[in-house]
């Protein structure tokens, strides 16, 4: 019994760190309306600041307490400098755009800090006074523990009295709900956002310092935080501090009482609790009905390619046909990856472009394409066509199931529905050995006969990707792609003209899931192998950026994305070491440059020209 | 108090006003009638800086505050009241006045609480009740209200009337006169002809984005052909 | 011969009552307003009627066939054609694919995923365009277009489906008064030839009593008058809260 009393407190400790992230995070999306993916780079600098901070000052609680404090203190001030120089001049941008600079932000800050603390885990040296236990029953329960524990409703209580009882919060709630109105009464708007991006920046560096002395500053603190802090935020509730709070205490606790039951499911409990919660309650557990945000720009028509594009098209094709004529193997492997990228790329825009539904966990559908034809070589001694047939029908099958979940939801919810899943999958896949080899994958799925000769592999990879890719397009300018339209443009009219919203976007959904799964079909045998990074956040992350970086709302967006991605990075990886650093401040200078994207850009400035 | 030279403003690329020019005296109720996409509303949000027009001047109390962000320009002493009452739909009554609030005005008696219950004796009544909980008259009022705690000397009303009952319409119409009596000065958007008339001392006929007509509001009245051409009533 | 027929319809939110036991009907042909105080229940009793909102009691008929609580589309495809207060077009396609969109659905060609839709019943869209003054703004962006036009492409849309009812949500609001009189005498023109049942509200009383063949009058989620426009104007109760003095509303 007391065993299990210890392990929730241990859970509700845990939970008392998760909170004061979730919280910054919540507080930031609440007023400016940024999904702040560098939100875990802050805590992550902020577990670092507080050890350089707490290893030179003496060894006491008081000098921890100083060491938190002043470290709180330092993210605030970065969170400021970041609001002032990136984020001020991104409030108008698409909500997507938005989370692709920071995205980049979380790139810069990887590479940075370790050139300054260097890649070695950073555990703190735990004085005398932090290693004390006090007694429960028969157990012992760490004395720090407690002080967590405690933490995590005092900065609530904080909060809440600074956003009811304070000017400076009523003016933080009126500006969540219509910050252009709260100019026009004369409020300065950016120093409300400032203040509002500093105290969120603030509660993330808290929360960085305070989980230090559980664990150590390390450079794998950025992403796995984003991702718990963004279920918490999710399953509370957007915008709802009580729901952060308390979605922290639900997952803290089922997750210090699953390592006791089933220590195997550790990894998804976080993601099934967010997949259950918003399942049954869509708008997570304390979330009021989201308010639309206004005046967003209306999306460009939708018109057949210009003659120049279709010639410019056929031309890169005619190059790509011959590609194997002139060029080596290793440029042909690089061509192949580009390939496979482009058909990941436009199965992910065919949702989340037209079909309205943007996903952070598209790597499920690429990874079970993958798996699926790896085991179907594997286990069922299938010829490479039939497992490259296998490939989309099992993704799309897996989607079409999952879909239903999905397409009751929408924005940034339906998103985080679609990475909780990749989530369960990528552990699955990790988990389940004796199936998938665990993290050793599935090796020695090369092709074999014809296509073992890398001009035949390749030429069958052009054929695919480009006929798949081309298929999504012409869905796209039918019929099917006008409803789907039409049922992102406004789900009420499209109802009222007799449109079944919910089974288009569910059919587009599983459209884009084979696809993707063809995807990785072609991947697996490109490789010759399948591991659980295939459905890792970092390929989910990929098929984004490189969506985002074309231009989501252009028909030509995911080629150029692909394209340009794909380049970018393989050419970074050849010539410098922190490629991440590079990649971050393209990603956050193109941002800055084309807020509609690379193909966005060259459209409006073609219209401009003809007009 | 408020003189207008030469607005250009634009959406993107559609050049929704062009060389926009009037002036407007202290004490006046001026009203803008037009259409829906006239550009009544695109004057408003150039006027209080919402949108940054590309061309012209605004004068507003002697300053040229063309290209100010909004918050000076609200400070400088213009309300703005938006078209779709875009009350803080969590925030109380009370709260939604708190916002509002500015300091009062040298030499200029302040708006409070009490003044403002009493001009709309319904906000009163539920001062604690979240705007989002009230009906579309009160949510008007209470824009209105919000709008006056920053003791404006300039008030932008927004198609005040639009999809309002006519008894609430009515009701509008006494408070209109009411900041008028308080010495405010008016600008009106409207489409709710029978409305305006009733309290604007002055009128300006704006189509596609010019002012194709201005003149007392008597003599709009009187000129049966002026308001047959641009107005249809 | 009715065509809608709304019997004891209630509806509450969170233990509030919006409409409390609404009954009336529309025969085929006619104009019937709906006016009311903001919040009297119009909308609710709009959306219950168009499937947006399910009652909580009380029936819809439709040509006697009762489809209390279908979904809007199921709604849709019985003959019953709507337009919103806050017009909803699909900004994304110009404004003849929007009708073209409604005439696809009405077709069942929505799960084409091979031939291009937009050469798809080009000219019977441009049929639904061209008598309400649109046919020269086909190849527009619905998302760029005035409000006024807004409205009168949700009326082509909600004809597509060749309707046997039409709900319009305040069909005037930000149009010029000759521009709202012209499009309500077309309404009432397509009425009369195809025998339309027309239910509509209205805040403009030029327009509800002069197009109007019948009004009702919401207040508080209950029916206070029903009549014709003198009756109404006559009524003391409806003057009391709604219709006021009359002196900013065109003396009605």
């Amino acid at each position: 019994m007391t065993v299990l009393v210890v392990q929730l407190l241990t859970g509700i400790a845990g939970a008392s760190a998760l909170f004061l992230v979730a919280a910054g995070l919540t507080v930031i999306f609440g007023v400016t309306r940024v999904v702040n993916f560098s939100h875990g780079s802050l805590t992550m600098l902020g577990a670092y600041v507080a050890w350089s901070v707490v290893t030179r000052l003496p060894h006491t609680p008081a000098g921890f307490a100083l060491g938190v404090i002043l470290a709180a203190l330092a993210l605030a001030v970065l969170g400021a400098g970041l609001e002032v120089v990136l984020l001020r001049r991104l409030y108008r941008a698409p909500e997507l755009l938005q989370l692709l600079a920071t995205f980049g932000v979380v790139l810069i800050v990887q590479d940075t800090t370790q050139a300054i603390w260097g890649a070695e885990d950073l555990p703190l040296a735990r004085p005398h006074w932090m290693r004390s236990f006090v007694a429960i029953g028969t157990e012992r329960f760490p004395f720090y523990d407690l002080v967590l524990i405690a933490a995590g409703p005092l900065v609530l209580g904080a909060l809440w009295l600074l956003l009811h009882r304070t000017r400076f919060g009523t003016l933080v709630r009126a500006a969540t709900q219509d910050r252009d109105m709260v100019a026009a009464l004369g409020v300065d708007q950016r120093v409300l956002f400032t203040a509002v991006f500093a105290l969120g920046a603030g509660l993330a560096g808290l929360g960085g310092a305070l989980a230090l002395p559980d664990g150590s500053a390390n450079l794998q603190i950025d992403l796995s935080v984003i991702t718990d802090a963004f279920v918490v935020v999710v399953v509370g509730g957007l915008g709802s501090l009580p729901g952060a709070y308390l979605a922290s205490l639900l997952i803290g606790v089922l997750q210090a009482l699953g390592i006791l039951l089933i220590p195997k499911l550790t990894l998804v409990i976080a993601f099934a609790v967010m997949a259950a919660v918003l399942v049954l309650r869509p708008q997570g557990l304390l979330g009021g009905t989201a308010s639309t945000p206004r005046e967003s720009a209306a999306p460009p028509l939708v018109r057949p390619a210009a003659p120049v594009l279709r010639a410019a098209g056929l031309a890169l094709l005619a190059a790509l046909i011959a590609a194997p004529l002139v060029v080596g193997p290793f440029a042909l492997t690089v061509l192949g990856e580009a390939l496979t990228a482009l058909l990941f790329a436009a199965s992910l825009h065919f949702m989340m472009g037209p079909g309205g539904m943007p996903s952070f966990g598209h790597a499920a559908w690429f990874g079970l394409g993958a798996y699926g034809a790896a085991l179907a070589v594997h286990a069922l001694a299938w010829p490479l066509p039939a497992a490259l047939v296998a490939a989309p029908l099992v993704a799309g099958a897996a989607a079409l199931a999952f879909g239903g979940f999905v397409v009751r939801l929408s924005g940034v919810y339906l998103a985080m529905l679609t990475l909780a899943f990749a989530q369960i999958v990528w552990a699955v896949a990790l988990q389940w050995s004796d199936l998938t080899g665990g993290d050793d994958g599935i090796l020695g799925l090369w092709p074999r006969g014809i296509l073992a000769r890398p001009h035949a592999f390749y030429w069958l990879t052009l054929g695919v990707a480009v006929a798949a890719t081309l298929l999504l397009r012409r869905a796209l300018y039918a019929p099917f792609g006008y409803a789907l339209r039409g049922a992102r443009d406004s789900t009420l009219r499209a109802e009222a003209i007799g449109l079944p919203t919910a089974r288009l976007r569910l059919v587009a959904f599983a459209i884009a899931g084979a696809a993707a799964g063809l995807s990785g079909g072609l991947s697996a045998f490109a490789k010759g192998s399948v591991f659980p990074t295939y459905v890792a956040i970092g390929r989910s992350v990929d098929a984004l950026l490189m969506v985002l970086l074309g231009g989501v709302q252009t028909m030509t967006g995911p080629i150029v994305g692909a394209l340009a991605y794909t380049g970018l990075y393989d050419t970074l990886l050849l010539v410098t070491s922190a490629w991440r650093l590079v990649l971050g401040l393209a990603v956050v200078a193109l941002v800055l440059a084309f807020p509609q994207g690379i193909a966005g850009a060259a459209q409006r400035l073609w219209r401009g020209r003809m007009a | 108090m408020l003189k207008v030279e030469g607005l250009h403003s634009y959406y993107g690329r559609a050049h929704v006003l062009q060389a926009v020019g009037f002036t407007l005296g202290t004490g006046e109720v001026m009203v803008l009638l037009g259409r829906n996409g006239a550009g009544k509303s695109t004057v408003m949000k150039s006027l209080i800086g919402l949108l940054r027009p590309r061309g012209g001047r605004i004068l507003f109390r002697s300053t040229d505050v063309t290209g100010w962000e909004p918050h000076r320009i609200a400070r400088h002493g213009m309300g703005y009241v938006p078209e779709e009452r875009r009350i803080f739909a969590d925030l109380t009554v009370a709260e939604n006045l708190a916002v509002g609030r500015r300091p009062p005005r040298p030499g200029l008696p302040a708006w409070t609480e009490e003044r403002l219950f009493a001009l709309f004796p319904n906000l009163g009544r539920m001062r604690s009740r979240a705007g989002g909980r009230m009906s579309g008259g009160e949510q008007q009022m209470l824009t209105i209200a919000r709008t006056l705690m920053g003791n404006p000397l300039l008030v932008l009303l927004d198609e005040p009337s639009e999809g309002l009952s006519p008894l609430i319409v009515e009701q509008m119409a006494h408070a209109v006169r009411a900041l008028k009596g308080a010495g405010v000065t008016v600008l009106l958007a409207e489409q709710n002809f029978h409305f305006a008339a009733h309290v604007a001392d002055r009128a300006a006929v704006i189509e596609s984005g010019r002012i194709v007509w201005s003149g007392t509001m008597a003599a709009l009245l009187a000129d049966e052909a002026v308001r047959a051409a641009h107005l249809q009533v | 011969m009715t065509v809608l027929a709304a019997e004891g319809l209630r509806r509450s939110f969170a233990g509030v009552a919006a409409v409390r036991g609404v009954s009336f009907a529309v025969a085929a042909g006619e104009m019937l307003a709906l006016i009311g105080p903001n919040g009297a229940g119009k909308s609710t009793c709009f959306n219950m009627l168009s499937g947006q909102l399910r009652p909580d009691g009380g029936r819809v008929r439709l040509d006697g066939r009762d489809i209390t609580g279908l979904a809007p589309r199921r709604i849709w495809r019985l003959g019953v054609g709507r337009t919103f207060q806050i017009t909803a077009t699909f900004a994304s396609m110009t404004v003849r694919e929007n009708v073209q969109m409604a005439l696809l659905s009405h077709r069942h060609d929505i799960w084409r995923m091979w031939c291009a839709a937009r050469t798809r019943h080009v000219a019977a869209a441009m049929a639904l365009l061209d008598p309400l003054g649109l046919a020269a703004q086909a190849d527009v962006a619905a998302g760029v277009l005035a409000y006024g036009d807004l409205k009168r492409l949700e009326l082509a849309m909600a004809l597509a489906n060749e309707p046997r009812l039409l709900l319009m949500d305040e069909p005037t609001a930000g149009m010029a008064p000759a521009e709202r009189s012209a499009l309500m005498r077309l309404v009432r023109a397509h009425a009369a030839v195809r025998g339309i049942a027309v239910l509509f509200t209205e805040h403009d009383m030029d327009i509800v009593f002069g197009t109007a063949d019948r009004i009702l009058v919401l207040h508080q989620g209950s029916v206070i008058a029903t009549g014709d426009g003198a009756a109404i104007r006559a009524d003391a109760r409806v003057r009391e809260v709604y219709l006021g003095s009359g002196e900013t509303s065109g003396g009605h």
